[in-house]
C-alpha cells in the first residue's frame, strides 16, 4: 500500500487516487436484543414477498397476492358503480373461497424464511450472534405469521372500505368485519406455524412447497370428505369433531359459528366452539414450540 | 495483558468422543493459531466459545464473559468465520454484510457504512453488488471474512480461512489474517491442520491434540528453538570436508540435505561462527552462507516426545 501514504490526493499521473485510511474501529451505538429481533422480524417480512431479494423472485408472491386480491377488487368496483344494500360475499368468506391461494402463499414463502438459512448454512452466522437461537425461530414465524395476515386482511380492509363508500351500516360492516379479523389472525397463526415447522424441517424448497400444499389441502379435503358423509348420515357431532383436523375446517367451523354464512356442520356449543380455538392456537404454539426446539438443536449441532 | 480466552478444565464429552479433556489455556490478545488434525477438537472449541455448545466440564471465558451465562455478550463482541459454506446465493455480499451487521446490533446507516469498509478492507470491489452464488472460492472466503468483522468486533474466531483456496488466494487470505491482528488491533484464532500457514500469521500456536492441549507458546520459541547455524558451503566435496573438520574440532554437525546444521551452542573460547569462518578458510571452501536455522512447527508433530516435553527456547533436539 506504498501509493496509499501519498500526502498528496493524486498519483504521479495525476490522477485521483483513494486514500486507504485504515481501519477505523466502530464508536457509535450497538442495539440490544429487541432491537435486532425487530430488524430480523421486519427484513423478513420483506423477504417473504420477495423485497430485498432478487427480481425473479418477487414474481410469485405479487402474483398470488394480486390474484388474492382481485375478486375483492371487482366487488368493490360493482359496489362503487351498481350499489348494493349488502356484500355479495362475506369477509370471512373471502379467505375461505381464495384458500388455495392462501395455500400456495404460505407453502412457497415459507421456505425462504426457514429453509434457505439451513440449506445454505447461513444459520451458523445469526447463531454466531447476540439472538438466541429460540428468538431467531420465533423472529422467523412472526415474519410468516406478518407476511400471512397481509394476505388475509387486505381483502378484508378493501371490502370494508368498499362497504363503507356505499353507505352500508357502519356498526353492522365494523362488527363484521372485526370477527373476520380475529378469524385471519387465527388461521395465520397456525398456517405460518405449519408452514414453518414443514419448511424447517425439510431444507429442500420444492419438497417444503409440495408438503405444505398436500397437507393443507389433503387434510381439508378428507376432512370435507368426512364431515359430508357424517352430516348426509345425521351424525352432525362425527362431522363436528372430524373439523378439527385441518386449518382450514377449524377456520370454516368457527366462521360457521361466529357468522351468519352458511357452511357445513360448523361446531354447536360453546364446549366444541372453544374446542375448535384451543386446536387451532395449540397447533401454532405446537409448531412454534417445535420450530424453537428445532433451531436449539441446530445452535448445539 | 488481559487474556481474552481463559479456559478451566474445559471438557466436551459426547458420550462416544471425548473432543475436550479438561483443557486449561489462556490465550492473549494478537494472532494465535489453533492447531491439530482434524477432529483434534478445534471446532468444537471455537463453538464452546461462542456459547452455541454448552461444555460438560470446566469453564471457559471470552473477553471476561463467561460463556455459559453470558453467550449474548460473548457473541456482541466476538466475529465468527465457519469452515462450511454459509452464504446464501442470490444475495449480493453487500446486502449480506449490512444485514448481518444489524443482526450484530448495528443500526441501519451505521451497518451500511460499516459494511463498505469492511468489504473494502477484504478486497471486494464492484463485485459486492453482485449476487454470491457466482463467487470464487477465495471471494466467497472474503465475503465471509468481511460479515466476521463487519460489528467491529474485539476478538475474531476463524475457522480452516484458507480451506480450498489456492495458493494465490491464500496467501492472500493469509495476508488478511495477518492485517486484523497487527493493523486492525482484534485479538484473532485462527485455526488450520496446515502448520506451515499458521508459522507465518500467528504470534502465538496452540496445539491441540485428542482434545487435549500438546503445546502452546509464542510462534518464535517454535520457530527458533533449535539454536543451531545452518551452513553453506561451496567447493570439492566441500560438505563432508566441512562436516569432518567441524567434528574435528569439536562442534556437532548434522547434514541437512545440501546444507550443514552445526549446533551453535556455546562450548569454549572462541564463537561458533568463527570456527566456521576459520575452518572454511582453511579447507579453502568458498562459504556461501550460515544464518539461524529456523525449524517448522512441523518438527512439533515430527518429534512429538520432544515438543511436549520441553517447551523452552534454545534446546537442542537429541
Amino acid at each position: 500500500m506504498a501509493e496509499s501514504t501519498s500526502p498528496r490526493g493524486t498519483d504521479d499521473a495525476g490522477r485521483s487516487v483513494i486514500h486507504d485510511l485504515g481501519y477505523r474501529p466502530y464508536t457509535g451505538p450497538r442495539l440490544g436484543s429487541t432491537a435486532i429481533a425487530r430488524s430480523l422480524v421486519l427484513t423478513g417480512f420483506r423477504n417473504a414477498f420477495g423485497l430485498g431479494r432478487s427480481g425473479r423472485s418477487k414474481v410469485l408472491p405479487f402474483l398470488l397476492l394480486g390474484l388474492n386480491l382481485l375478486p375483492a377488487l371487482i366487488v368493490a368496483g360493482i359496489m362503487a358503480f351498481v350499489g348494493l344494500d349488502r356484500l355479495p360475499i362475506g369477509y370471512a368468506q373471502y379467505a375461505s373461497t381464495t384458500q388455495v391461494l392462501l395455500g400456495v402463499f404460505v407453502a412457497s414463502q415459507a421456505p425462504v424464511l426457514f429453509s434457505r438459512d439451513l440449506r445454505h448454512g447461513t444459520i451458523a452466522l445469526y447463531l454466531a450472534r447476540p439472538l438466541p437461537s429460540a428468538a431467531y425461530a420465533v423472529a422467523r414465524w412472526l415474519s410468516l405469521l406478518l407476511a400471512t395476515l397481509v394476505f388475509l386482511v387486505l381483502p378484508v380492509v378493501i371490502l370494508y372500505a368498499a362497504a363503507l363508500l356505499t353507505e352500508l351500516d357502519v356498526s353492522d360492516q365494523t362488527r363484521e368485519a372485526g370477527v373476520a379479523l380475529g378469524l385471519a389472525v387465527l388461521l395465520a397463526l397456525s398456517l405460518a406455524g405449519v408452514g414453518g415447522i414443514i419448511a424447517s424441517w425439510s431444507t429442500r424448497r420444492g419438497f417444503a412447497v409440495v408438503a405444505t400444499i398436500a397437507f393443507l389441502v389433503i387434510a381439508n379435503g378428507v376432512v370435507t370428505a368426512v364431515q359430508g358423509i357424517a352430516d348426509g348420515e345425521g351424525s352432525t357431532r362425527v362431522a363436528e369433531v372430524a373439523g378439527l383436523f385441518s386449518p382450514y375446517s377449524l377456520y370454516r367451523g368457527l366462521m360457521g359459528a361466529w357468522t351468519d354464512a352458511d357452511t357445513l356442520a360448523p361446531p354447536t356449543g360453546a364446549g366444541m366452539v372453544a374446542a375448535y380455538v384451543v386446536v387451532l392456537v395449540g397447533l401454532s404454539a405446537a409448531c412454534v414450540g417445535a420450530l424453537v426446539a428445532r433451531y436449539r438443536r441446530e445452535a448445539s449441532a | 495483558m488481559e487474556p481474552v480466552v481463559r479456559t478451566e478444565r474445559l471438557t466436551k464429552d459426547y458420550g462416544a468422543v471425548l473432543a475436550l479433556d479438561a483443557l486449561t489455556l489462556d490465550i492473549g490478545p494478537g494472532t494465535t493459531g489453533l492447531v491439530g488434525a482434524n477432529g483434534a477438537g478445534k471446532s468444537t472449541f471455537l463453538k464452546i466459545l461462542l456459547g452455541l455448545v454448552p461444555a460438560t466440564g470446566g469453564r471457559a471465558e471470552v473477553l471476561g464473559h463467561d460463556v455459559a451465562t453470558e453467550g449474548a455478550q460473548v457473541r456482541a463482541a466476538v466475529g465468527y468465520l465457519p469452515e462450511h459454506d454459509c452464504l446464501p446465493p442470490d444475495v449480493s455480499a453487500s446486502d449480506f454484510v449490512v444485514h448481518l451487521g444489524m443482526m450484530s446490533g448495528l443500526p441501519r446507516v451505521a451497518a451500511r457504512e460499516r459494511a463498505a469498509e469492511v468489504l473494502r478492507h477484504v478486497g471486494l470491489a464492484e463485485e459486492r453488488y453482485r449476487p454470491m452464488g457466482g463467487y470464487s472460492t477465495g471471494m466467497k472466503q472474503k465475503a465471509k471474512l468481511a460479515q466476521a468483522l463487519v460489528h467491529d468486533p474485539r476478538l475474531v474466531l476463524l475457522d480452516e480461512p484458507t480451506n480450498g483456496l489456492d495458493p494465490a488466494a491464500r496467501d492472500e487470505m493469509l495476508g488478511l489474517v495477518r492485517r486484523i491482528g497487527h493493523d486492525f488491533g482484534i485479538a484473532v484464532i485462527v485455526t488450520s491442520h496446515l502448520l506451515g500457514e499458521l508459522e507465518r500469521v500467528s504470534d502465538h500456536v496452540v496445539v491441540l491434540d485428542g482434545g487435549t492441549l500438546l503445546r502452546a507458546s509464542r510462534t518464535d520459541e517454535f520457530l527458533d528453538a533449535t539454536g543451531a547455524l545452518l551452513v553453506e558451503v561451496l567447493g570439492d566435496d566441500a560438505q563432508t570436508r566441512m562436516a569432518d573438520a567441524l567434528a574435528a574440532a569439536g562442534v556437532p554437525v548434522v547434514r541437512r540435505g545440501s546444507l550443514l546444521s552445526v549446533d551453535a551452542a556455546d562450548r569454549g573460547p572462541r564463537d561458533v561462527r568463527d570456527v566456521v569462518r576459520d575452518t572454511a578458510a582453511e579447507l579453502g571452501l568458498g562459504l556461501v552462507r550460515m544464518q539461524a536455522d529456523h525449524r517448522h512447527l512441523e518438527d512439533v508433530f515430527a518429534d512429538p516426545s520432544d515438543a511436549a516435553v520441553h517447551d523452552e527456547p534454545g534446546v537442542p533436539r537429541g
